[in-house]
């Protein structure tokens, strides 16, 4: 059966069923709607429209200026991450002292609830009272107002910044248990060889880790792409529409206005363009599973 | 990354320092000793940056209102209190919340690895039509707008009853924080050699031996990673709560935390931070607890094996 | 075509093929005995408010055995999303806490209940009009108002005095011209700057609708065949101008302010960085527990447009609403809890409790209520004036504020555009967003 055995299914049937029935049934219903003229509310009756709701969306300029914000801040924040996490899976992996106490810090910013880190951060930007602004002020670095979160050049870098910080943990987790399949023998035998770190890590640490780098960078991607929670609470989408992110606009599209078929049709071009996106970047990773 | 590949150490020790043609041994152990000091300084870099939002939290969480209405605030409360807390307790049964959220999101975290590792060795190994189906829905469920997902999904589990059930919201989590236990568990399960299981196979171990006793044991690491993000993300999961449960004493933790905020921003500051501390210990704890298993450092022992 | 519902259950039966049940209709709130039970969704957030509002249900659970009434909390920031999944669902709550705005949508979106026949004579009368017209829209009556708050000037009082400033009171407050220019008396610039006023405005539009009405302005008018249409003629745009002068050219303003909301310009009010701001009656509660010992302030009526209706003391605003949902199944009992919650002494009750002015014309004069601490009794003047805000009833107001009027404000504010350039898009975009809402 499709090239499965008897054993395959086994394998896979405690997740297909659950999946199944709860997020691919409603996931084709909702992709669905995009053809529709779906609207909230009891009294209102639904049409199929065909390809109007895309026609709309072409021309929809503010839903492609997101479109572009949703880009960067994607982009920014993915690659950031992963710099940063690599760095840091690196040291927690060395044999330091107090190695256990740096993991679970490092851990903080994932351990901490939503909607509390969009308050923290709030209170770290504030410009008369945030301890950013008073950090800078007693180090004379600035005049100790700047204005982070309203102003149209620094909003979207401030963001940004909450955005690498909230995302750092799993992508270290996952780095440092992918730094277990790096054979310490390989290690070892190009230390002796009298490789360079650098030589080091290039031969023996990132073709092990690679597969799994590829992964969370993929999927990082998508996330950082759909997320717009705590943006939506440091910014709301301001100053100026500067951080009004692509998801956010989907999400405003559906739950405070009621169009539920505009914002599905929006959902689909946001999974067109990132799918594009995603087939060049694992095109490696796809073919493998191909053959 | 200049630490990058640093060798690990004891090993390193115990072996007679092998010659070097540019460098003395002295010369190396102080090229060492300052890496060593270098790696401690960015280590200390990243808990900055990543705990001190923390640390603010702990100390907003025993401040008393008059000092969280400070332009000059401190690091230290002047006037430590346990007001916030008493508040928090009082106001809301957070010690009830925290409990269906350890049920909920622990049964959940099990669960959704439970049924994750023999999908994942399925993807991986088996080939075909239905592994590219099934990364596909992977890619896609993680695209999709949730709110275009939320109403169906709604209607489902009220068809199945599931609706203000803690049972039907563990449900939900698992196919939720599913996606990325098996993409993340396929990348793992790549990086164990087949020629092990082949091995296995000659030694006449059947299809179910070889994945509980040799895929197993070398998933451990990847297994505690997936494993610390279905817990977290079902611990923090906010919306599907909000809209599932109805009844009070079935809330959880990150539900009753938004009943510290009001509209338009205004939140109830010092009850909101003691109260979100007491969401966190219970993470960071599990955290401390597991990350010792997220290295095991089997494989080379199999592969020497 | 397809109607919505069959569309929804169609799919839902398909995917729950396999535990196929008959689908349960209704609230889910009626136990098996045949007694009601009702579900009441509370947004009280402040501790003083959450237990006025829990006594006053065990109050009518202990009066009245036969409708148990069962406390659910929620909370302002989600509440749109968790009440539209559940009306899209069939399984929300029966008595609804929310607010004007929300009930446009909901109300003509049908998932609330026409309150028109249910509220008992008395419920009524309590009431005045104006307060009755936040909640009616073309054809129905979709909540009760019955929590309000004016925006207030809240100031400093010893800078205020420093400067020999003539406080107003609420029989004669300032206009806007002579706080404007008092504004500018107290300012100065210099390393430790100090402004006349801050302007929170992390949320631009509604203040902007509702203190218009200050100066006979509304920027949202009703048209004759109940659609909305978007002006900026000069009463409209005499207050944006204000503020826009504050920040800009007086600079009795800050501009960082702009972006913050209410809460967080306080720690700089009390280093008296701002002499006064403009902020919710609600506020005085934050303010009265984090002011740091010997901080005097005192609550002043907001400064008046003049030649407006009302001698310019009416705002808009959007109560805080009680509302029975269309799926309930005992509405009857659901309005009769609504009227129990109204009752004077317990508006009153609930007003306290939240630093709030209560809707109801003899709650209002309560001597409760009247006291001269806190500012109470200026609160309780200047809330019998208000009326209902331009956005209340419109369809399409929350697309238009968040697609254009909010980042169009926000650039007016801080200096990027004219006001010229506000109009067109305000009017321009506006309409074409609200023509989208005719039907």
């Amino acid at each position: 059966m499709l090239g499965l055995d008897r054993d395959a299914w086994f394998l896979l049937l405690p997740a297909l069923i659950p999946v199944l029935v709860l997020s691919v049934g409603p996931l084709v219903y909702g992709m669905a709607l995009a053809f529709t003229d779906a609207q909230s509310g009891v009294t209102r009756s639904t049409s199929f429209t065909g390809l109007d709701n895309f026609a709309d969306l072409r021309l929809d300029s503010l839903f492609w200026d997101s479109f572009r914000i949703g880009l960067v801040w994607a982009v920014c924040v993915t690659a950031l991450q992963l710099l940063l996490s690599l760095g840091l899976a690196l040291l927690l992996n060395q044999n330091l002292r107090f190695r256990w106490l740096a993991r679970t810090l490092a851990l903080v910013p994932w351990a901490m609830p939503e909607v509390v880190v969009g308050i923290m951060w709030r209170l770290v930007y504030n410009p008369d009272a945030g301890i950013l602004n008073n950090t800078l002020r007693h180090l004379h670095l600035t005049s100790g107002h700047t204005d982070w979160l309203s102003s149209l050049t620094l909003a979207l870098p401030a963001v940004i910044v909450v955005g690498v910080w909230a995302g750092m943990p799993q992508t270290t987790v996952v780095l440092l248990a992918g730094l277990q399949n790096v054979p310490v023998e390989l290690h070892e035998a190009a230390g002796i060889d009298g490789a360079g770190l650098w030589r080091r890590f290039t031969h023996v640490t990132w073709p092990a880790i690679r597969p799994v780098v590829l992964s969370i960078t993929a999927l990082n991607f998508i996330w950082n792409f759909n997320s717009f929670g705590l943006v939506f609470v440091l910014t709301s989408g301001g100053p100026g529409g500067k951080t009004r992110l692509p998801m956010l606009f989907a999400y405003e599209e559906a739950f405070r206005y009621g169009q539920y078929g505009y914002a599905a049709a929006m959902g689909l071009v946001m999974i067109a363009v990132i799918a594009v996106l995603l087939t060049v970047f694992l095109r490696n990773r796809l073919k493998e599973a191909d053959q | 990354m200049s630490t990058a590949a640093a060798p690990v150490p004891e090993q390193q020790a115990a072996r007679p320092a092998p010659a070097a043609p540019s460098s003395s041994p002295g010369r190396r152990v102080l090229r060492r000793r300052a890496g060593r000091t270098g790696q401690y300084a960015a280590l200390l870099c990243y808990l900055v940056f990543l705990a001190f939002p923390l640390l603010w939290l702990v100390s907003t969480a025993f401040k008393s209102p008059r000092e969280l209405g400070s332009v000059d605030p401190t690091w230290l409360p002047r006037h430590p209190t346990l007001g916030n807390f008493r508040t928090a307790l009082d106001e809301q049964p957070l010690l009830h919340a925290a409990l269906n959220s350890l049920l909920v999101a622990g049964a959940a975290a099990l669960v959704s690895v439970a049924v994750a590792v023999p999908a994942s060795y399925a993807m991986v190994r088996f080939r075909g039509a239905v592994s590219r189906a099934g990364t596909g829905w992977i890619l896609v469920s993680q695209m999709f707008p949730l709110v275009l997902i939320i109403i169906p999904l709604f209607m489902v589990l009220k068809n199945l009853h599931l609706i203000d059930s803690r049972p039907g919201l563990v449900v939900v989590y698992v196919v939720w924080t599913l996606p990325f236990v098996l993409w993340m568990l396929q990348s793992y399960v790549r990086a164990v050699p087949v020629s092990l299981e082949e091995a296995a196979a000659i030694d006449g171990c059947g299809r179910w031996r070889t994945l509980r006793s040799v895929v197993l044991p070398l998933l451990a690491p990847g297994l505690v990673a997936t494993l610390m993000f279905a817990f977290v993300t079902a611990w923090n999961e906010f919306f599907f709560a909000l809209v599932l449960l109805k009844t009070p004493e079935k809330q959880t933790m990150s539900v009753i935390l938004t009943h510290f905020t009001g509209a338009e921003g205004a939140a109830d500051l010092g009850p909101l931070a003691a109260a979100a501390l007491l969401a966190t210990i219970p993470s960071l704890v599990f955290f401390a607890l597991l990350q010792k298993r997220l290295v095991g450092g089997m494989l080379s022992g199999a592969v020497k094996g | 075509m397809i109607r919505r519902r069959s569309l929804l259950g169609g799919a839902a039966a398909t995917a729950a093929a396999a535990a196929a049940s008959p689908l349960l209709a209704g609230c889910g709130s009626s136990s098996g005995s045949g007694a009601p039970r009702l579900d009441f969704l509370s947004l009280a957030w402040q501790e003083e408010s959450v237990k006025a509002n829990k006594a006053l249900v065990s109050q009518w659970n202990a009066a009245h055995p036969e409708v148990q009434v069962r406390y659910v909390q929620g909370s302002w920031d989600d509440v749109h999303d968790q009440l539209l999944t559940s009306f899209e669902g069939g399984a929300a709550p029966d008595v609804i806490h929310d607010e004007g705005n929300d009930l446009t949508d909901f109300g003509s979106g049908g998932y609330l209940a026409d309150l028109t026949g249910l509220l008992p004579a008395a419920t009524r009368a309590r009431i005045p009009g104006a307060a009755w017209d936040m909640a009616r829209f073309a054809d129905g009556l979709y909540g009760v108002p019955f929590l309000q708050e004016p925006r207030m000037l809240i100031a400093n009082r010893t800078l205020l005095d420093k400067a020999g400033v003539h406080l107003p009171d609420a029989a004669r407050p300032w206009t806007w011209q002579e706080f404007e220019d008092i504004c500018k008396e107290l300012s100065h610039g210099g390393s430790a700057a100090r402004y006349g006023v801050a302007w929170p405005m992390s949320s631009p539009v509604s203040v902007t609708l509702n203190l218009a009405v200050t100066t006979g302005g509304r920027v949202l008018y009703a048209t004759k065949d109940g659609r909305t249409q978007v002006r900026l003629d000069a009463a409209d745009s005499a207050f944006p101008e204000l503020v826009r002068r504050q920040v800009g050219a007086d600079r009795s303003a800050p501009s960082s302010a702009l972006g913050m909301s209410g809460g967080e310009v306080l720690p700089g009010f009390f280093a008296g960085r701002y002499a006064m701001l403009p902020l919710n009656l609600s506020y005085r509660q934050q303010i009265a527990q984090q002011a740091p010992k010997g901080f005097d302030w005192v609550t002043l009526p907001l400064p008046v447009g003049t030649g407006a209706p009302d001698g310019g003391r009416a705002q808009g605003v959007s109560p805080q609403t009680l509302s029975v949902s269309q799926s309930c199944k005992h509405k009857e009992a659901a309005a009769a809890f609504i009227d129990f919650m109204t009752q004077t002494p317990h508006l009153v009750q609930l007003a306290t409790g939240d630093w709030m002015a209560p809707t109801g014309t003899d709650a209002l004069r309560d001597p409760a209520l009247t006291t001269d601490k806190l500012g109470w009794s200026t609160g309780m003047a200047v809330a019998s004036h208000l009326v209902a805000s331009p956005a209340l009833g419109r369809r399409g107001y929350p697309e238009w504020s968040d697609k254009v009027a909010t980042p169009a404000l926000q650039e007016f504010y801080s200096g990027a555009i004219s006001l010229e350039s506000l109009r067109t898009k305000l009017v321009r975009d506006g309409n074409r967003v609200f023509d989208r809402y005719r039907s």
